[in-house]
């Protein structure tokens, strides 16, 4: 009796599920509005991003040369800093002053100052110093000049030295100058690149955002007209509000499955980004990821009162979150309120994850943290949108009410 | 002119009441820029990110290696958070996000820079973090280097080098630089500058919309143009006016915020930048109208907004150079009223030239107010004909 019981519940239950996720597979197909965020956005936002982002870093930033020693020595030391991959000296100015207009015209963004003394300083063995000024609007310039400068300077120190040496052995000569060698590894981004960085974190808030404003549509268009009445069939049974929320989220998981693989495995591909994912690792990740997001974004949908709001009410989130995940401002360096908060959305584990795993070619045990807070924001979104699409339904059957009663 | 006016006082009235029966508006126009504000400039306080967790892979162990740890230990964006016995493991410590670097010392450092025997050390840093890897990266070079100073110079003073002299052997040209008008490298000051306008802006690009496509939606368009006796301009002038108010107190108050509160540099005075902030509210408003002119579509038209609001934070150029960008996007971005904005700060705020400097900018976010012009008849057919269509 028992056995009977369980299976025609079982049964209903899954014909109820399969009917939500028909009904809620024809909508979104149906809707250009949500195929725009499921389909479009996800498949064209990565492009624009990759082709903004494609040549990773600055090259031949243009600068102005004051050479007021005119020594062989400065000479070199120009043609040197010129001859570097990321620094072009575009003009030769007579002072500062001359240099420092030709920065206002825009014309060069840094000022490289040999002063008149470098050379009489060099010769009788006391420091010598260049001076570098650098526009501020973009920490690029910045770090292109002064990184060129620096290295150029270092060269040029140890031939000076090798030469004031004389007559010591070339391998003598190195050990006193540099007692100590070293060796600088970047790791996971070996061009330093803006592309490499950024564009994994950009991808996974894609996905999150994306069904953010697909959901939140969705819902706004239920409310507008007030759809929600035609769920309260089903939610009359025992246990409805499950099956609501399971076969919707089944509906647009089965989307996402297809547009995250596009997104995770695709478009780091096409852009060659380094990716070092383990197939197994990566999938075990994207699918809570995933959950988590689908969950958030029903949730959230709760707030939005028709189709259109959904735009004005998400879409400027981007940044914050963007930032709040410490992709780019260092997580360790994100105060503690903020930190707290940030666990709130996805796609702070979400970016971090797959950062890790995508780029930095993680293991499940070392990403396991974030794994484990993306299935702990399954559960509790999921116990959120089951009562947030109770009250729904339970306000929507008021709203008939009283018209029905009219 | 007396019913133009008390047209005017009607749409404004009208509009006011919309705006206040809707909590969306309020949400949009104060609380999300608000929030923006007060979200990145404490997010970046610091000004640059300190202590950052870095791992030491010290095998040596001997006193000069501690005390070269320690040294790199006090300065102040990296802070040694754990040792690990070997490369595999802080490159594991790494890939779970435990630390940004790792330093190396491989045994016998010590003996063989005694002997001459040139050991040599290396310093490991995550890329995929750009900022936190760059911070560090300069911090380990420069103790590297030091530790290489510090050894020449005993062995410089013990042959009888005075202190002058041994420094200007081991460092004979030294590079001494001025970062102009931000010499803290402040990231706030760098980002909250063109981060928090973009924000505002995406705000403007959407409500404008939303208050256009709403009449068509709710089919209120016809009392609205009613309202204004008819006549477009008029019935947008009346209508957007209270929303270009209410954002110009909200633009006014961040440059008032961030340059005399935080004191971030205005080295133009504050009145170029309020100028630049008026403009950039109604280019905004004007490319919202714009926008619904041209795809009368509420939710098309907000689409649109959003991507160009979106697009504007990376094609403006503040974080990535344009220089560095495709040519095809270096056109492109003059489109976009923040890359406008963007080079005003820059003139302006930060380096302090003239405003004759940057009137080619002023200009373009004037040619950006006038742009609803273009769609004027187009809109008027929408508001008059269309139907709201999903």
């Amino acid at each position: 009796m028992k056995l009977i019981n369980l299976r025609s519940t079982l049964h209903e239950g899954l014909s109820d599920i399969f009917h939500v996720w028909s009904m809620e597979m024809r909508n979104v197909f149906r809707d250009a509005g949500v195929l725009i965020f499921f389909i479009l956005v996800p498949l064209g936002y990565p492009l624009i991003y990759a082709f903004i982002y494609t040549n990773e870093t600055v090259r031949e930033v243009p600068v102005v040369a004051v050479d007021e020693s005119h020594s062989a020595t400065s000479r070199e030391f120009l043609r040197r800093v010129d001859g570097a991959a990321d620094v072009h000296i575009v003009a030769w100015a007579a002072d500062v002053e001359e240099a420092k207009s030709i920065m206002r015209e825009k014309g060069a963004y840094g000022t490289i100052y040999v002063p008149e003394e470098f050379n009489d300083r060099l010769a009788h063995g006391e420091q010598a110093t260049v001076s570098i000024f650098c526009d501020m609007s973009g920490l690029l310039y910045y770090k292109a000049l002064l990184s060129t400068c620096t290295e150029v300077s270092l060269d040029m120190n140890r031939s000076i030295q090798v030469e004031r040496l004389g007559g010591a052995t070339p391998r003598q000569s190195e050990v006193s100058t540099r007692p100590i060698e070293y060796e600088y590894v970047t790791l996971f981004n070996p061009q330093n690149g803006f592309a490499s960085f950024l564009i994994p974190a950009v991808l996974m808030l894609i996905i999150q955002q994306t069904l953010l404003l697909g959901v939140g549509m969705s819902v706004g268009t239920f409310r507008e007209k007030n759809r929600f009445l035609e769920l309260s069939s089903i939610d009359e049974h025992h246990h409805g509000t499950f099956r609501i929320v399971i076969g919707k989220s089944l509906a647009y998981l089965m989307i996402y499955m297809l547009m995250g693989t596009y997104i995770a495995c695709f478009v780091p591909h096409l852009f060659s980004l380094v990716q070092l994912a383990d197939s197994w690792t990566l999938a075990s990740f994207m699918l809570p990821y995933l959950l988590a997001c689908i969950f958030f974004a029903m949730t959230a949908s709760a707030v939005v009162r028709n189709r259109e709001t959904c735009m004005l009410l998400f879409v400027f989130t981007s940044l914050p979150l963007l930032f709040i995940s410490g992709i780019s401002w260092p997580g360790a360096s994100v105060p503690t309120f903020w930190k707290v908060l940030s666990w709130v959305f996805p796609s702070t584990f979400g970016i971090n994850g797959f950062v890790h795993i995508n780029t930095m070619g993680a293991a499940l045990t070392d990403v396991s943290s974030e794994i484990r807070a993306l299935w702990i924001q399954t559960g509790f979104y999921f116990v959120t949108t089951c009562l947030v699409y109770r009250w729904q339904i339970v306000r929507s059957l008021k709203v008939a009410g009283i018209k029905g009663n009219k | 002119m007396r019913t133009v006016l008390h047209r005017i006082a009607m749409l404004i009235m009208r509009e006011g009441r919309r705006m206040c029966s809707r909590p969306l508006y309020v949400f949009c126009m104060v609380i999300a820029p608000l929030f923006c504000y007060i979200f990145f400039t404490t997010l970046m306080a610091d000004g640059l990110p300190t202590n950052l967790p870095v791992g030491a892979v010290d095998q040596d162990n001997t006193s000069t290696t501690r005390a070269l740890l320690r040294n790199l230990d006090a300065f102040q964006q990296t802070h040694i958070t754990a040792h690990y016995k070997d490369v595999t493991e802080a490159r594991r410590a790494m890939q779970r996000g435990d630390i940004y670097a790792f330093y190396y010392i491989p045994q016998g450092t010590t003996a063989d820079a005694i002997a001459g025997r040139q050991p040599r050390v290396s310093f490991y840093t995550n890329g995929s973090y750009l900022i936190a890897g760059s911070l560090l990266y300069k911090d380990l070079l420069t103790m590297t280097v030091l530790a290489n100073a510090s050894i020449g110079q005993q062995t410089l003073l013990a042959r009888g080098a005075t202190e002058q002299q041994a420094l200007g052997f081991l460092q004979p040209i030294l590079i001494d630089t001025h970062p102009l008008h931000n010499p803290w490298l402040n990231y706030s000051v760098y980002l909250s500058n063109t981060l928090i306008p973009g924000i505002l802006m995406l705000l403007i690009f959407l409500v404008t919309v939303y208050a256009i496509g709403s009449e068509v939606k709710e089919g209120t368009a016809q009392t609205w143009l009613r309202t204004a006796g008819g006549n477009l301009p008029l019935a947008l002038a009346g209508k957007l006016l209270p929303h270009t108010i209410v954002f110009f107190i909200m633009a006014a108050g961040y440059n008032v915020y961030l340059y005399l509160i935080l004191g971030y540099p205005c080295n133009s005075g504050i009145i170029p930048m309020l100028l630049a902030s008026f403009l950039m509210v109604l280019a905004s408003q004007s490319f919202g109208i714009f926008l619904y002119g041209l795809l009368p579509s509420l939710r098309f038209a907000l689409s649109a907004a959003s991507l160009w609001g979106v697009i504007s934070f990376s094609i403006s150029g503040f974080s990535f150079p344009v220089m560095a960008m495709h040519p095809t996007l270096q056109a492109l971005s003059v489109l976009f009223p923040l890359r406008h904005y963007f080079l005003i700060y820059v003139d302006q705020a930060l380096n302090g030239y003239p405003m004759l400097y940057s009137w080619e900018a002023y200009f373009a976010l004037l040619v950006f107010a006038l742009l609803p012009l273009f769609i004027l008849k187009r809109l008027h057919k929408a508001l008059l004909h269309y139907r709201y269509i999903p």
